[in-house]
Order: C-alpha cells, then structure tokens, then sequence
C-alpha cells in the first residue's frame, strides 16, 4: 500500500474505525491466509486462523509500533504465532514433504535491492528455491512447523548438532542469498 | 568478552531469529544478548532474514465468506443486530406479561368465587342461627338434646308455626361422594327426607332448618344418617343420632 500511509491507517483501526480496517484486510489477507494456509495445510483451519489473525488486529492495533517494522510484517508475525498455535492445538505432526515445489518457482527473478513489499517475497521465494531440499526441510520445520531444534532431531532422526549445523548453515545461505547485495 | 567467549552465542542466533532455539539455550541467549551489542546487530540481520520468510509464499484468497464473518464480528455489524434481539426479547417479556395476566385474573377469578361460596353459606349460618333465636324467644319451641357419638347439639321445634331447626357441634366431616342426610319419622316407622347438608370446616357448630312439606305434628322423631352424594329416598347408610319427641 504504498499510497496509504499504515500508520495512520493503524490508528485509525485503533479508533475503532471498520473501514479502515476492512482496508487493512483487503489489501493483506491474501499474504495473511497463504501463511496460515502452509502452516496449517487445512484451508478451514486456516481460514479461522486468519480470521483470528484479523480479530487480533482490531483489538490490538493500538501495540502496533511503525518504527519497529511494517504493518505486513506485523500481522504476518501474529498469524504465524496463530496458526502455530492451532497447530500444536490440533496435535498434529508435521509432515515431511518438500513442500516447496521447485516448478513454482517465478519465471522473472526480481530486483533484490527493491524495497517494495511487492518485490520482497518474490525476492525471499527465489532465495528459498536456492536452498538444497534438505534444507529447505530444515526451514520448513522450524519456521512453519514451530518445532525447535531438539524436535527437529527427533523427527528427523538426526544427532541434535548436525541439526543445529544443517540449519545455521541453511540460515546464512538465505542471508546470503537474500541480503543485500 | 572475546571471539570464542561469543562463538556459542553466534551459533545459536540463526536458530534463536527462527525461533528453533530450545528454551534452555534461548534464556541463555536472551541473557548474553541485554550485554552484547554486537550479538544485538547478528540477531537483527537474521531477523531481517527470518521476517522475510514470512513474506515468501505468494498471496491466497480464503473464500469471500470470511470477509463476511469477520464483518459480523464488528461493532456496527452487532449493533444492527442488537435491536432484533430486543425486539426478540421485548416480545418474550410482553407474552410472559401476558401470560402472567391471565393467569392472576383465573387465581383472581376463582378466589372470588371461593368467597362468594363461603359468603353464601355463611349467610345461610347467620339465617339458620337467627332462625334458632328466634325459636327460642317464641314460648312454645321444645328443645330436645342431641347426644350420640361425635355429635351434640339440640333440635328446637316448634310444632305451632311448623318450624325445626338442628345445631349441631362436632359433626364429622365427610367425603365429597357422601352427604349428611335429615329424616323425619312418622308414627309408622316411614322415613321422610327432611333435608341434606354437610358440615363447614371453619365453623365450630352448624345450624341447619329441617324441612318438611307437612305439619310436624304428624311425626314422632328426627334422624340422621349418611347417605351417597346427592341423598337416597329412604335411609342406607349409618345412622348418626335418632331424637323422638
């Protein structure tokens, strides 16, 4: 939403104002339900995730901070926290897929040193596909799945400190990948 | 603090910025880094790079009914409702009202005539009983006492003006399919009704005339038995006192 600016719009959502918040969810509850929706795998459950994701910012926009990041970034951060939450509600194991399939891969491979939020997740998608399967698996179980780096050993069955090497190493790739350049 | 001190902190961010840290490691981590500002700076690169995991997956559209939910869940939204649910409840309250009405106006109805029962046979009592006073002041009523059992009381007659009155004390009271039943016995032995009634339960004594469509004279007694609902044409049931005059 680059015409409009979001910290305004957020305390405005504060205020109680609906249209703006209807706005808010306009314009980001399709970034908003993809998380929920990998998250979570169930277009219900995440359906009610982002709905619960939605009614956390009605209620408490008012702790939305501009300088500490975007208002996206923000309600994609209570979504995961959401749908994480639903997850271990549900009790669910993870599944072991690569669920990053490599054919959806972007055919146009955006500027990276673009700040728009538009070019951002194209950005981060491409520094994703860039990762070899094992690690993206890494990825997918500790920042999709909420599993910790002791979890992730037990899935996987691997030592505890090949985990912890696999996914630092699969960090700073994505940092080198991503990062500015 | 140098390098190595460090290098178990470094390790740990990248996991700490997904938030794969075990919880142990993570208080350790959080404690190193309200010191380190330098470990401070490696966080904030990761979690550049992990906020912008959370942008990685292309947009998807939840079906047009959640928008539809959630605008039901605001306040204007719940507001246009609330009326329908006052209406809903102020037509719950009226009906109740209602119903309370008519059921107090029924109660109010039979407690009426309840009373009026019990005001008609009270008047019946203070006529019977001013009957028997005036028996009593004409010079020619007889009084002839009752004793049986569970019953006294007296008959007063007066043979000259064809009058006869019972007071009764102590009369059981009876069952609704049954009735006290007065006699008068002619010199024959036939029994003639002379009247039924059945006692009060909030008067201590019943007076209660005795009727006959011929003179007194031409009997010798007065009984009284019970008898079903309604009276019998002769006496049935048990007899209660029997007075011969």
């Amino acid at each position: 939403m680059p015409e409009i600016d979001e910290d305004q719009l957020v305390k405005r959502v504060a205020q109680g104002d609906e249209h703006a918040f209807l706005t808010v969810y306009d314009c980001y509850v399709g970034r908003v339900h993809a998380l929920t929706l990998r998250i979570l795998g169930d277009p219900m459950l995440a359906e009610e995730a982002t709905q619960d994701t939605f009614l956390k910012l009605w209620s408490r926009a008012y702790l939305y901070l501009a300088e500490r990041g975007s208002l996206l970034i923000w309600l994609l951060t209570i979504a995961r926290r959401t749908a994480l939450d639903r997850l271990r509600l549900e009790g669910r194991r993870p599944t072991l897929s690569d669920s990053e399939d490599p054919d959806e891969t972007l055919q146009s491979i955006p500027d990276r040193n673009s700040l728009s939020e538009e070019d951002r997740w194209q950005s981060m998608h491409f520094a994703i596909q860039a990762l070899s399967p094992e690690q993206r698996q890494l990825i997918e179980l500790a920042y999709y799945q909420g599993l910790s780096q002791s979890e992730i050993a037990e899935v996987l069955g691997w030592p505890l400190g090949t985990v912890k090497t696999r996914l630092r190493a699969a960090m700073e790739r994505l940092r080198r990948e991503w990062g500015p350049k | 603090m140098t390098y190595f001190e460090h290098l178990p902190f470094l390790e740990n961010i990248p996991a700490y910025a997904l938030g794969a840290l075990d919880a142990k490691d993570a208080a350790a981590l959080e404690a190193h880094l309200r010191t380190c500002a330098s470990c401070r700076d490696e966080l904030a690169a990761y979690r550049l790079t992990s906020d912008n995991l959370l942008m990685s997956l292309p947009p998807q559209q939840p079906s047009t009914a959640l928008r539809q939910r959630l605008q039901r869940r605001l306040p204007s939204a719940q507001k246009a409702a609330r009326p329908r649910l006052n209406w809903s409840f102020r037509r719950v309250a009226v009906g109740m009202a209602i119903l309370l009405l008519l059921a107090l106006n029924m109660f109010s109805i039979l407690q009426v005539r309840a009373l009026r029962s019990q005001q008609a046979q009270l008047m019946d009592q203070i006529q019977n009983g001013q009957l028997a006073l005036v028996m009593l002041s004409y010079p020619h009523t007889q009084s002839f006492p009752i004793k049986a059992e569970n019953v006294t009381g007296s008959l007063l007659l007066d043979k000259e003006y064809n009058n006869a009155v019972l007071i009764l004390r102590g009369l059981p009271s009876i069952p609704e399919d049954q009735t006290y039943q007065v006699w008068l016995i002619a010199p024959n032995g036939e029994r003639t009704s002379a009247g039924l009634l059945r006692p009060q339960t909030n008067l201590p004594f019943i007076s209660e005339p005795v009727y006959s469509t011929q003179d007194l004279v031409n009997f010798v007694g007065v009984g009284m038995t019970v008898e079903p609902a309604g009276g019998s044409d002769h006496p049935t049931g048990q007899q209660i006192f029997r007075i011969d005059f």
